[in-house]
Formats: structure tokens, sequence, C-alpha cells
């Protein structure tokens, strides 16, 4: 009984402790709901809040741009640009504090640099995002033309193969993934085109990648995530590999393969080249707009820039580094339609790659008179060191300046050479003029044995800032591009290319 | 930088292109080292020396920057010429006056750069060593009515004795000032109702070639 009574009574407990425990729950869940409804209209407050920012940013956006009447489409992105750039400025202290310190210190040039330099690190600045965006199509643009296709000359200069994918921040490798596995034009081109070697020739395809094992799939993610370092890739082979037959060509061009057969292969050359031309212009307007657009969203965001030198500064840092990962992808495009050019220049210079300065019309008094003297070394010889230096920069600021060296350095040489001349008599008056540093300059190009430099400077004179063209680096690559027009002239013996094929 | 050529706060500056032909012996860089250094027996000129030379000037108020391309004489650049001379806003075409070639040289010149760059330019036909009149191969006479019947300013000078130079420059500063100014008026009428359409951006898009360093016209 007792026993009995004990059971009951554990029973009981048990009971007890399990209404207790569900009681509990209850409140518990009371409160859980409690809570959410609480975080619910927390949200919407703020979400509301939102809103009326956005709204708010907007007006002023609207207020800024002094709206009159109609708008164009191209006003109504810069004014939702500048509402991110408003909204971003919200979020993040760093604009008020730069700008405060740009007021304080009006007088620090470098400032400028700097403040610029910040911005385009901040990835999730609109200029930063605007300039990712622009980046990407232009890539797009010439992806599918410079991984499709080798140029026939086989160049003499080895592109040196950096990755340029490393400039760019981790986060736009995430979006790189994104654009690159939306564009379909991209992963077919990848598998399809016979110019890849076998490593990047995996199949796009889920279920090959699981079959084939480990490492296909990292290749294939490699493919799609360093979308740069795999261009790279291409432009590696691009002057290694030899001209690949057009039969095989990429699926998309199955059609133009067909007709190749039926049509004069001189014919087809003419229609690609001209195709090619179209769309080198359409890049090239592009990449106009792009940075355009940049640089006015930028002078938006920090109106502290919109000074005749401040602009320049930015300008300068926005160039830099929007060409950095673009320009080899770029000069590849500038070769294949420079081909000819390009390799006219080889023809010539294998034919006076042994020439004395005498022979491309520098005067006698402006180099040595015995090879000797120099000691194994050739006249000149720090010019020609100094403009090999130029292909290894990837912005066109940066390779102006090389030409800009390059010529001082000849003017520094041949300074030298006349002392040596006239070591006896006094000073004589005339310095280098054109008509002494064209011929050397010529000389010094021909030398550098880098075919590869009248696409760089036919890219230049497309994308160097018009501001520069009438000062000392606009003469220095006029200059340039005039001793490169002559030495592709040279071997046809004084049969020059028509003026207005340089303009 | 030399792109800095932007018109400032206080007035206008004029930035200008002048190209200086003719044949090798003619004294051409002499010339322009005299009028920009005014020291003919410096050697150390600029890192360019005589092949790229700038000049500031101030023009009845008006700042100018006047940037000088020296062009190579010798035949075999001859088909370079257009590039050099593209974009220019004016032309000194030298010749020695003791040897009747070098004008010859002029006349063709002015010819090719009329067809190129039609009546935009200013050009100046220049008669240098007038220290060896003596010499003289090219009458004072048939210089001067040539110039005129192209439309063409003439000018006889030395760089030897520093004559004549500095008003040549001079007065054609005045004069690419004066085409500049027409050209700005011309488009100052036609652009009043497209510049309101990119407020708040000082986009200096189409300005004339007088202020090409506005600092954003890479759209061009």
């Amino acid at each position: 009984m007792i026993r009995k009574m004990f059971r009951r009574q554990v029973e009981l407990r048990a009971y007890w402790r399990k209404l207790k425990a569900f009681v509990k729950k209850l409140s518990l869940q009371r409160q859980m709901m409690e809570n959410l409804i609480i975080a619910k209209a927390r949200q919407d407050a703020l979400q509301r809040k939102m809103e009326e920012r956005r709204l708010r940013l907007q007006e002023e956006a609207n207020r800024r741009f002094a709206a009159s009447g109609a708008m164009t489409a191209e006003e109504q992105e810069q004014r939702t640009l500048y509402t991110n750039v408003l909204e971003y400025e919200q979020d993040h202290d760093w604009p008020k504090l730069w700008k405060a310190n740009m007021k304080e210190n009006p007088d620090d040039v470098t400032l400028v640099s700097r403040l610029v330099s910040y911005l385009l690190s901040r990835c999730d600045h609109p200029v930063v995002k605007l300039l990712r965006k622009h980046q990407y199509r232009v890539y797009n643009g010439l992806y599918p033309i410079v991984s499709k296709g080798l140029p026939q000359s086989p160049a003499v200069l080895l592109r040196p193969s950096r990755s340029t994918h490393n400039l760019l921040h981790p986060e736009t490798k995430r979006k790189s993934t994104n654009t690159v596995s939306s564009g379909q034009g991209f992963s077919t081109s990848l598998s399809l085109s016979p110019s890849l070697s076998h490593d990047l020739n995996t199949n796009y395809d889920d279920e090959e990648e699981e079959e084939e094992g480990e490492e296909p799939h990292t290749q294939v993610t490699v493919d799609r995530e360093n979308s740069f370092e795999d261009l790279e890739q291409f432009l590696t082979q691009l002057d290694l590999a030899p001209p690949h037959d057009s039969t095989d060509d990429t699926g998309s061009d199955a059609e133009l393969t067909c007709d190749t057969s039926m049509l004069k292969e001189g014919h087809i050359q003419e229609l690609e080249m001209r195709a090619m031309k179209e769309h080198l212009k359409a890049i090239v307007k592009d990449v106009h707009i792009a940075i355009d657009q940049l640089l006015s969203l930028c002078l938006l965001s920090f109106e502290c820039l919109n000074t005749a030198s401040s602009k320049d500064l930015c300008l300068a840092s926005i160039e830099e580094a929007f060409f950095t990962p673009l320009w080899s992808a770029l000069v590849a495009l500038f070769r294949k339609v420079n081909r000819e050019r390009e390799r006219a220049f080889e023809t010539s210079m294998k034919l006076y790659q042994d020439a004395s300065p005498g022979v491309l019309g520098v005067p006698s008094k402006l180099f040595p008179p015995e090879p000797d003297t120099l000691q194994g070394s050739y006249p000149y010889e720090s010019a020609v060191q100094e403009l090999k230096l130029l292909v290894k920069d990837c912005c066109p600021q940066k390779k102006l300046e090389c030409i800009v060296r390059t010529l001082r350095v000849i003017c520094a040489c041949a300074e030298d050479y006349r002392c040596l001349h006239e070591v006896d008599s006094a000073p004589k008056t005339a310095a280098i003029g054109a008509d002494d540093l064209l011929p050397i300059l010529s000389f010094v190009a021909l030398r550098c044995q880098c075919p590869q430099l009248v696409s760089e400077c036919a890219a230049l004179e497309e994308f160097i800032h018009e501001g520069y063209l009438i000062g000392e680096e606009g003469y220095c690559l006029t200059s340039m591009q005039s001793a490169l027009a002559y030495i592709e002239s040279l071997h046809t013996g004084g049969a020059y290319l028509p003026a207005d094929k340089l303009i | 930088m030399a792109a800095g050529g932007a018109g400032g706060n206080s007035g206008k500056t004029y930035s200008f292109k002048v190209v200086l032909l003719g044949e090798g012996c003619v004294g051409k860089t002499s010339l322009v080292l005299r009028y920009c250094e005014n020291k003919f027996n410096d050697k150390h000129i600029t890192t360019l020396q005589a092949s790229f030379l700038t000049k500031k000037l101030n023009i009845t108020g008006k700042r100018v920057n006047l940037a000088i391309w020296d062009t190579a004489g010798q035949e075999r650049f001859h088909a370079l010429g257009p590039i050099y001379y593209r974009d220019s806003n004016g032309a000194v075409l030298v010749y020695d006056i003791t040897d009747e070639d070098s004008f010859q040289k002029v006349k063709n010149w002015v010819k090719e750069l009329r067809k190129m760059l039609g009546n935009e330019i200013c050009l100046c036909i220049v008669g240098n060593k007038i220290d060896l009149d003596k010499d003289r191969h090219v009458s004072v006479e048939e210089a001067e009515s040539y110039a005129e019947s192209v439309g063409a300013k003439h000018y006889h000078t030395s760089a030897k004795l520093n004559k004549g130079i500095e008003e040549l420059f001079l007065d054609l500063c005045k004069r690419m000032m004066e085409t500049a100014q027409a050209e700005e008026r011309l488009k100052g009428n036609g652009a009043s109702q497209s510049a309101s359409s990119r407020r708040g951006v000082q986009i200096v898009d189409d300005e004339p070639q007088a202020t090409p360093a506005g600092g954003c016209c890479s759209s061009g």
C-alpha cells in the first residue's frame, strides 16, 4: 500500500513536472511571438525610414541636377548613381572626413591622389561599382575576339604573363563569376576554342566535372572565377602558338567556316578585318564613355576635386585603375587590327637590325665614329633599354611617360656623342631638333626589336587624353608614331605609307 | 604637366600648337631656340632640346601657352608631316634667303597644309638668315607677293642677330587668338542650349582647340 502510494506520488510528481514544463514552453512561445511581432514592427519602421531616406536623397539628387523638364536616359542614370553615392555617404563616415580634410588643406597636392586611390579601394562605393561594371563590359567585348584566332605573325617579344586578377579585389572575383556565368558566349568560346591547350579544354558541363573528378573541376572553377587570369593565359599563347587552322574554329563560327571554302580566302580576310576594325572602334568608344562617366561620378561624389589640376589627377587615377587589368586584352585587339603594319615593321627590322645609325640618316657627329669605342654596346643603347620597358606597363599614361623618357635619354646621349666629336672645338650652337631626333628615334625603335610597339602606340593614340596631345607627351608620341611609320616603310625602299593612313 | 593649360578663374588661357616646317639647314632650330630661351649659345635648354619648346606669353591681358613642334625637314620623313601638323593652330614655314630650293619647299608645304587643314591654320612664311643678305637668292618681292597670294604673312628674320623673331611670334599669336575668338563666338551661339544638358558637372566637352586641356574631353 505504502509502496503504491509512493508510486502514485512519483507519478503525480512526474505529471506535475510535465505540466510545469508545458506551461514554461507556452510562456516561452508567447514571448517568442511577442518578440517576433516587435521585430517585425521594428523592421517595418526601419524599412519605412529607409524608404523615406531614399526618397529624400532622390529629391536631393534631383535638386542637384536641377531638372529642366525632360530627362535623357543618361541623366536618369547619372541621377540614380548620384543617389547611390548619397546613400553610401549616409552609411560611411570617411567621405565626410576626407572632404573636411581637403577643405582644411587646400594646398596639399598629394591629398587629391590619396583621396582618389582611397576611393578606388572602397569596393562598395558606387564609383568602384561603376568602374567594375564598365570593365567587365569592355572585357566581355574583348574576350571572344581575343581568345579566338591567333595572329599569323610570330612575334619576337614574349609577353610577360603577369596575372592581373590580383589587382582586383576578392569581392570582384565573386562578381566576375556572376558576369561570366551569365554571359553564355563566354563559356562556349572557352570550351570550344581550338586555341586552347588541353588543360583548358575541359567541357564546361557539370556532369562531366563530377565524372572527371577533382582536377578538371578546379580548372573549370578557375576559368569561371579568374577570368582575367584566364585571358592572360590566352594572351600568352597568342604570342607563342603557331597559326591555327581555321576549319576547326569555334561553334559560333560554323556558318562562316562553311562559306570559307566557297569564297576567296582574301575576301574573307578582308571582311574579317573590316569587322574587327568596327569592333575596335566600338570598344574604343565604350572605353571613352566609361571613363567620362567615371570621372563625372567621381567629381559628383567629391566636389572638391572639380578644379583643373585635381581633375587631371583624378582622371589619371581612374585611367590607371581602369586600364591596368584590361590593357593586355585591349592591345591584343589592336595587334590583330594592325597585323599588316606589324609585319612591315618586322620585315624592316630583320633587314636593318645591324644597320648603323648613319644608314637611317643620323648625322655622323651624333654617334660614335667607331663601334669599338662603346665596348660591346651600341649607340643609344640606354634609350633602347628604356623603350623596351614600354610594353611592360599596363596603363596608357605610364607608357606615355616611358616614351617621353626615351626621347629625353636620346637627347642626352646625342649631346654626349657630340661632345666626343668636339673635344677641341668650342661648343656649337645647334641643339637637337627634329631633323636629328627623328632619325635617332627610328634607329632606337628599330633596335628595340618589338613590332608590338606599333600596336601599343596605335592604342595610346586612341586612349591618351586629348589634353596631353598638345604638350611634350603628345610631341613624343607623335615622334614615336612617325619613327615607327618610317621603319615600316623602310623595307619597301622609299615607298612611304600614304600619310592619311597614319592619321 | 604640359596639359595643365585649362582656363583659370582670372580670364582665359589659350593653348596653341605651332608647327615649325623647313628644310634641314634653314636655321629653324636656331630660330626657335632664340625665341624660347633667347640664349643662342646655351647648351642645356630643355629635356627635349630644340625639338619641342614651350613659351608662356601674356597678350592684352590674356595668357597664352605656346607649344612649338619642330618637324624633320628631310625628304625621307616628308610623308610623316600630317601627323605632326594635325590640330595645329599655326605654322611657321622657314626658308633660307640664300637658298632658292628651300623656298620651293615652303611652297610645297603651304599647298599641303592648305589642303589638309584648310584656312583655319595661320601661316607664317619666314625668310631667315637676313644677315647674309649679300648672298640673297630669293627676292623680297617674290616672297612677299607669294605669301600674300596664299593668305600667309611674310617675315624676315636673323636667328644669328636675333632680328624679327619676337615680332614674328607675337604677330602669329595675335592672329591665332583672333581665329580662336571667332570660332568661340560661332560656337557660343549654337551651344547655349546644349550646354544646359550636362549641368552639375563641369565638363568642357567641345571646347574649341584653343583650350584643349579642359580635363575630360576624351570623348573625341
